[in-house]
């Protein structure tokens, strides 16, 4: 009898421990169903809708538009082609401004160094339409450069709608991330490799070649490879910087939605996507050959600034560094200053702040069609509230799922860094046509407003980045700090809550910076949903302004600058205490 | 708590970490019946595995702990199946080589952290736990400090408070010390094994270090591709290794092979073929429990006399091995070829060395060899000697040049190998 009982009680205590067992080995699991979940939602589902578009056609199934798209001489050489030359143009000078960069950075020893090597990251939260903005303050008719010229006698030169104000905005963003790459690899080759080429015969030159040169190439390729993908797929620069007049793929399919072309929009946006999932694949390539490349023991020790001695050698190398120092001073100041310049000069060009006035006016006495700022700067943080909350979860979840062996990982790894690579105006387009306008399922009707499905599209591109910020500091956590705090008996979630988590901190901070300066710069996809309703947000205004103001403009500009500066302290201060986070 | 693994096998895909495959075994007697390793770790005994990287006794140890599943077999704790106990069930103690402490939380925070999950034993409150283990690893004062302040050793003896905070059945250590300089690691080792019999927990020690292995445990299991080669006491296993791994794995040692070209004593050998298996796996430890006999081995071309306490028949391949200690020099080397027949007037002055088991009517075996190097080691000389084409090592406390005579006892040779040879 008493056997029995006993037996009753430690099947019992068996079965509530298999149980435990089950929920805590599923908690993952769980989680990443929800995310899942979030991704088919507000993701697969809406790019699938925009494909669907392309190849049904008043409900009967055709290959019209896509057909028509790839016969189209128009399409394939005024669109495609000039979309394909205008990112061939713009990797070329961000190559060419980034790599001078890179050798700055890697090999000299200056004060201010490293805070100019952290700027490099400064673009990658800069919204886009901002950055238009102060190129049009730049080069536009009454822009900085103009007003220079006026000074000093020359004739004006109109650059706005020409592919070099294109070209050199791409290169603003993207020469920094050639330069970020290529200084990592760079410092990442060992000095002792370089002296046992020369100990083994080899010219400074010759050891350069053989030894550095082939640890730079692959990072100087994935580089490019990167910024062919990103100004691909640019938007906001070239709607403000080349107009419908120098339209890429992007550009097109907005003007199509804007005349309800749908089915032509999603044809060319089911071509584009593929473009871009190709090139994101070769890059994912290029970076795992990248990644494969071992890490320096010992740096090669940096020159001083200042030459040490006054040789017509030495003298050539900085006074190349100075050209390079002016050309940086005019492609990534000049543009920023002139914004907040622009935004502060009167129309005779004395001080003023009328701009900033006339944002306060339209706030107290516009109609309700007009774009008045304050929503906007609410829109914009809320928005960026809301990504937080739902994208930090998911790229802290798959930032787990991605650095643990399972089976299929691969194609997780994929699935989920997907958005990356589709355009911010499919995937705006394929949110308003599905949940927007509405989908049934099971016979209800689900509609979002367009809020949500804004903060839904901005989590979803913002996500990967937390996951990138995370996803390293969790792969390099010793698991024996795991299983240390289990067998003192944590059980496995709690053990990620006290001790993996707290470790990893620095990096859910800086991912969660990087989203919310996404979310709060985000245009591509917004642009698309905010289209006609209230939820416009701080670069939908700015782009509104454009249109007919440039002050007003400016001003916005200067608004969506310091909020994003914001956001780059917060990313500094965390990332750069581990300085592992990230790109 | 008693530790028992009943041949316990793990595997990662194809790959065997833990536990023999069929026909790869190298020799069925050294597993044990089936393919999975099986050990008995008493009540309050330190029991260490011991062999190279990649001989499974990491894996042993993660088992153990339940940070993996066995692939088969059973690891009991005190007779009760651990299948399916998460790790934080196990009431176990881990210390790992990289210490492996929280660093964001303090010292005391790291100690504290198991008592969050239970009591404290002996009705001590957390802070009185705390600082009475602090105490116990010498460290009183670095509660409040960062685990990064402090040294490799101060760290692995926070570890150590750390895992035995909550007052674990088990002590798991995997190559605690492997990390630390030499001085430290003898110190550490010595502080280890003071703080385990004073607490009287059961532990199980993993280290590469076979003179770390010899030192500090009860028993040891000697581990190589995945099973175990001999379980014994330090003592044991080094007199009477049971295999030739074993042989050259623990201490120095010199092997030799060859026939069996006659057997002295005509004594029927008592043991079966079976209580020779149970000598591998197990082996008592009075010495010549069984019957020695003396056997005579052709070993490239001179014979050389061994005590046995195997089964031989002449025709028979042996190898057999004798530590550099059992070895001692009788003179310079003579004009001829040294055999055993020369040793006679020698075994006078030699005598005495060897185990002296009293052998008295067999004569000492005489080896004239040339010394090719010689190592300074402090207390002694370990000189490497050409003997018949093979090295043969010897210390000795004086250095040794030229051509020597060494000798060694029948007794102080230890048969490790034998292969059925095909004559009678």
């Amino acid at each position: 009898m008493r056997a029995t009982l006993r037996d009753h009680a430690s099947r019992a205590v068996d079965r509530i421990r298999a149980v435990a067992g089950l929920v805590e080995s599923h908690a993952l699991a769980l989680g990443a169903l929800a995310t899942a979940l979030v991704l088919v939602g507000v993701f697969y589902y809406p790019v699938a809708t925009v494909f669907v578009d392309a190849i049904v056609v008043d409900g009967r199934p055709t290959i019209e538009p896509l057909v028509s798209v790839l016969t189209s001489r128009f399409y394939l050489v005024e669109i495609f082609g000039f979309t394909a030359y205008q990112a061939f143009l713009s990797t070329v000078a961000s190559v060419a401004l980034g790599l001078p960069g890179a050798w700055v950075l890697a090999r000299f020893e200056f004060p201010g160094r490293e805070t100019l090597r952290s700027l490099t990251i400064l673009p990658f939260v800069m919204p886009s339409i901002m950055v238009a903005i102060g190129f049009v303050a730049t080069f536009g008719q009454n822009g900085t450069l103009n007003a220079v010229l006026r000074a000093l006698g020359l004739p004006t030169i109109e650059l706005l709608f020409t592919l070099p104000a294109i070209v050199v905005a791409h290169a603003f963003y993207n020469a920094p991330l050639v330069a970020r790459v290529t200084t990592a690899a760079w410092e990442s080759v060992d000095a002792s490799a370089i002296e046992t080429a020369r100990s083994l015969g080899a010219s400074p030159v010759r050891a350069f070649r053989d030894v550095v040169l082939p640890q730079l190439l692959p990072a100087v390729a994935v580089g490019a490879t990167l910024t062919f993908v990103f100004t691909f797929a640019s938007f906001p620069i070239v709607l403000a910087l080349g107009g419908f007049q120098l339209a890429t793929v992007e550009v097109f399919i907005y003007s199509r939605i804007q005349n309800l072309a749908y089915a032509e929009a999603a044809a060319l946006a089911v071509v584009e996507t593929v473009i871009s999932l190709s090139l994101t694949y070769l890059y994912l390539r290029y970076e795992g050959r990248q990644r494969a490349a071992g890490q320096g023991a010992r740096p090669q020790p940096r020159r001083s600034l200042w030459p040490e001695s006054v040789t017509s050698r030495e003298l050539g190398t900085r006074l190349a560094i100075v050209g390079y120092a002016v050309v940086v001073l005019a492609v990534f100041v000049v543009p920023i200053a002139s914004m907040i310049l622009t935004s502060l000069t009167g129309p005779q060009g004395e001080l003023s702040l009328r701009h900033y006035r006339f944002l306060v006016e339209r706030q107290q006495t516009g109609a309700a069609y007009q774009v008045r700022p304050l929503p906007a700067i609410e829109n914009s943080l809320v928005f960026g509230a809301g990504t937080l909350l739902v994208g930090v979860p998911m790229g802290v979840l798959m930032a787990v799922l991605t650095t643990r062996d399972f089976r299929g990982r691969a194609l997780v790894d994929a699935l989920s860094m997907a958005p990356l690579a589709v355009s911010g105006i499919v995937v705006g387009l394929g949110l308003l046509r599905g949940l927007v306008f509405g989908i049934e399922v099971f016979g209800t009707r689900i509609t979002a407003t367009g809020a949500v499905a804004i903060v839904a599209a901005h989590a979803v591109g913002a996500y990967p980045f937390v996951t990138r910020n995370v996803a390293p500091l969790l792969g390099n956590l010793d698991p024996r700090l795991i299983e240390s705090a289990r067998s003192l008996g944590a059980s496995r979630v709690r053990a990620l809550l006290d001790i993996e988590l707290p470790l990893v901190a620095a990096g859910v901070v800086a991912g969660a910076a990087f989203a919310f300066a996404i979310s709060i710069g985000e245009f591509d996809s917004t642009v698309v949903l905010a289209e006609g309703s209230t939820s416009y947000t701080m670069p939908v205004a700015v782009e509104r302004y454009l249109g007919r103001r440039l002050g007003p403009a400016t001003a916005m500009g200067c608004l969506l600058l310091g909020v994003t500066s914001l956001s780059f302290v917060v990313i500094e201060r965390f990332g750069g205490r581990y300085g592992r986070g990230g790109f | 708590m008693r530790l028992t693994l009943e041949d316990v096998r793990k595997t990662y895909g194809e790959t065997i970490a833990l536990g023999g495959s069929e026909g790869d075994q190298p020799d069925p007697a050294a597993g044990g019946g089936a393919n999975g390793i099986s050990v008995d770790v008493d009540d309050g005994e330190f029991f260490t595995l011991v062999g190279p990287s990649g001989c499974g006794k990491t894996t042993t140890l993660r088992l153990v702990a339940g940070f993996e599943p066995p692939s088969a077999g059973a690891i009991r704790f005190d007779g009760e199946s651990m299948r399916g106990v998460p790790p934080e069930d196990r009431d176990v103690g881990v210390v790992f080589q990289n210490y492996a402490l929280f660093p964001h939380l303090s010292v005391r925070e790291n100690v504290a952290y198991g008592l969050k999950f239970g009591d404290p034993p002996g009705g001590e409150s957390d802070a009185e736990r705390v600082a009475s283990l602090l105490e116990l690893v010498d460290l009183p004062d670095a509660g409040d400090r960062d685990p990064a302040e402090l040294s490799g050793g101060q760290q692995q003896r926070i570890a150590l408070a750390r895992a035995l905070a909550p007052g674990p059945d088990l002590l798991l250590l995997d190559e605690p010390m492997s990390a630390l300089d030499a001085q430290l690691r003898e110190r550490l080792r010595m502080q280890i094994k003071e703080i385990q019999s004073e607490l009287g927990i059961t532990t199980l020690y993993v280290t590469h270090d076979q003179e770390e292995a010899l030192a500090i445990s009860d028993r040891l299991a000697v581990m190589n591709g995945g099973a175990i080669e001999q379980i014994g006491t330090p003592r044991d296993v080094y007199r009477r290794p049971a295999t030739r791994f074993v042989a050259n794995f623990v201490g120095d040692n010199n092997v030799f092979e060859g026939p069996v070209v006659s057997i002295r004593d005509g004594r029927e050998f008592e043991k079966t073929t079976t209580s020779v298996d149970n000598d591998r796996k197990s082996p008592d430890e009075t010495e010549g429990s069984g019957r020695e006999r003396m056997v005579d081995v052709d070993v490239g071309g001179t014979t050389v006399t061994v005590a046995s306490d195997r089964r031989v028949d002449t025709g028979d391949r042996v190898v057999f091995c004798v530590r550099p200690e059992g070895m001692s020099v009788v003179g310079d080397g003579g004009d001829g070829p040294g055999t055993d027949r020369a040793g006679i007037e020698s075994r006078a002055r030699s005598g005495g060395d060897g185990s002296g088991t009293g052998f008295g009517d067999t004569p000492a075996n005489v080896l004239d060899a040339t010394v090719s190097k010689a190592e300074f080691l402090g207390e002694s000389t370990r000189s490497h000697l050409r003997w018949n084409g093979q090295e043969v090592t010897v210390r000795s406390v004086d250095p040794l040049e030229g051509d020597v005579r060494i000798g060694f006892d029948p007794s102080a040779a230890r048969v490790v190998e034998t292969e059925q040879g095909r004559g009678p």
